[in-house]
């Protein structure tokens, strides 16, 4: 299964969120969480889409200390993120958006990371656990 | 693809049925800001039962046209969120603030007579 | 070696148990000993004893199930992890010191005593506490589907009315339990005002009144109006003293009030009918 969706345009974020929504699904997720991930999906795909240009997002089943999840890792080679604690704080937008980003995201998900170099790029990985 | 507006006397009635992806929720904003010119509309009832995730583009989208229809003269009520994404809306952080809501399309109307009415 | 450990610990039982007692009470926390009887504690100990005993003589399997359920009995008496090593300890001490003083173990075979000791006493160490901790682990685990359980049903109380009565702390996990009954059920009801019920919610700080905000604000969004009901004087003293905004929520102090109110907003009131003679 391929489990990785790239995101060059604006449809790929819309490929994205299909594909998690799928994964959601078919882990057992109830409609609250899918409708999480599937909007986690859709903000990290999206800021790879307005900030990077261009990236990818995978969507996989993970597992740890018996608990079941599902894992989204969002990675690019862009700009990078020059003030992550700004950029974490609520309302906080360079792009003209609600600014409810990163913040919103990681309020969505149970485990959020995030990993950034100014001209390198960012890696950000989003866990929900299955209830 | 573009989503149907449809002219019920002095309101406008709009479904949407199927996921919004960022083009087609941009065109709804124009063609329902159009149509409330045309047909000068004092009421625009917004049904969103069948989406089952708004993220924070499609929400502001939302927000800006409700604003937007709001300076034409036309009060819009959003009916039908579903509780999985009115959570994840607070969640994210947004709280669409100032929008009329009801249950489903019939109160949305009825709510919409009654503040035109006041 | 381990045969002169275990037929002087056989024989000297109940002198092992009494001062091993007398020196729990001494050492161990008070709390732990005088939360049960004289006599309780004499049984527990003893078979604390019989126990430790018994690694000698049973097989692997039946020592383990009898240190599970040991292990169960007291995390049920409430008796601490701390209690549980000291009692370990001393009673390597009291083992140590009576085998010195009968001259089994001197000088010449000391270290091999310590270390078959050492031998006997270690899986005993890490066995215990497994199980104690395991079997606190699922004490705490059962407690958190009972809490879960628990949480908040939305009741129907008229046509487009339903109340949700909150009782106990409110935590992330739990507030977001609350909120998914709170939208599913206006939904399914078709409530056009919920009234969430605090009265049994002991403390209202900052992170709670937040959840219950946010609670109001997707109750608005699906389309209905939401009302927080039995605000206790308290609680209203810590919310504006703890500088919460509520005034987005419409709030009342009884759940009497806020069904009237209520009612109003819907259009309807409760009249009292004369009764034809």
């Amino acid at each position: 299964m391929d489990s990785c969706v790239k995101i060059t345009n604006e449809w790929d974020i819309v490929a994205a969120r299909q594909l998690g929504r799928n994964v959601a699904k078919d882990l057992g997720f109830g409609t609250v969480d899918q409708a999480r991930i599937t909007t986690a999906i859709s903000e990290l795909a999206r800021n790879i889409y307005l900030y990077a240009g261009q990236g990818q997002v995978c969507i996989e089943k993970t597992e740890a200390a018996g608990k079941v999840g599902l894992i989204i890792i969002s990675e690019d080679q862009g700009p990078g993120i020059q003030d992550l604690r700004k950029a974490m704080e609520d309302g906080f937008s360079t792009s003209g958006g609600l600014g409810a980003g990163l913040p919103g995201v990681k309020r969505l998900v149970d485990e959020f990371t995030i990993d950034s170099t100014p001209g390198e790029g960012t890696l950000i990985r989003a866990i929900k656990w299955l209830r | 693809m573009r989503i149907p507006i449809l002219k019920l006397h002095d309101c406008l009635l709009i479904s949407i049925q199927w996921e919004l992806d960022d083009q087609t929720a941009l065109q709804f904003q124009e063609d329902l800001l159009h149509k409330i010119h045309e047909t000068s509309a004092r009421g625009v009832v917004i049904d969103l039962t069948s989406i089952d995730f708004i993220d924070s583009f499609i929400a502001k989208v939302l927000g800006d046209v409700i604003s937007m229809s709001k300076l034409m003269g036309a009060k819009v009520v959003i009916t039908g969120i579903q509780p999985a994404v009115a959570i994840t809306l607070i969640e994210l952080g947004i709280r669409l603030e100032d929008v009329l809501t009801a249950l489903d399309l019939e109160k949305g109307l009825e709510k919409l007579q009654r503040e035109l009415e006041d | 070696m381990r045969k002169l450990i275990f037929d002087y610990v056989q024989t000297h039982k109940s002198e092992i148990l009494k001062e091993w007692i007398s020196q729990m009470k001494q050492d161990a926390d008070e709390r732990a000993v005088q939360t049960m009887s004289a006599q309780m504690f004499t049984k527990t100990s003893s078979e604390f004893i019989e126990l430790l005993i018994s690694n000698f003589t049973e097989t692997e399997e039946e020592f383990q199930s009898k240190v599970v359920g040991f292990a169960e009995k007291i995390v049920r008496l409430g008796w601490p992890l701390t209690i549980v090593t000291l009692g370990l300890r001393t009673f390597s001490h009291i083992v140590a010191e009576g085998l010195q003083r009968e001259e089994l173990v001197g000088q010449h075979n000391f270290i091999e005593y310590s270390f078959e000791f050492e031998r006997w006493m270690f899986p005993l160490y890490n066995t215990i506490i497994d199980t104690y901790a395991d079997t606190w682990e699922r004490t705490v685990s059962l407690q958190k589907i009972a809490l879960q359980e628990l949480s908040a049903p939305l009741i129907p109380v008229f046509e487009k009315i339903s109340v949700m009565p909150l009782v106990g702390t409110i935590d992330t996990e739990r507030a977001k339990l609350i909120m998914e009954n709170l939208l599913d059920g206006v939904v399914k009801h078709r409530s056009e005002v919920v009234l969430i019920d605090i009265t049994g919610v002991p403390v209202v700080d900052t992170m709670v009144a937040h959840h219950i905000i946010q609670a109001a604000d997707a109750v608005r969004l699906v389309g209905a109006k939401c009302m927080i009901v039995g605000i206790r004087p308290e609680i209203a003293q810590t919310i504006v003293t703890l500088g919460i905004n509520l005034d987005q929520v419409i709030t009342t102090s009884t759940l009497k009030k806020g069904i009237e109110e209520a009612l109003e907003m819907t259009e309807r009131k409760i009249i009292e009918v004369e009764e034809e003679r």
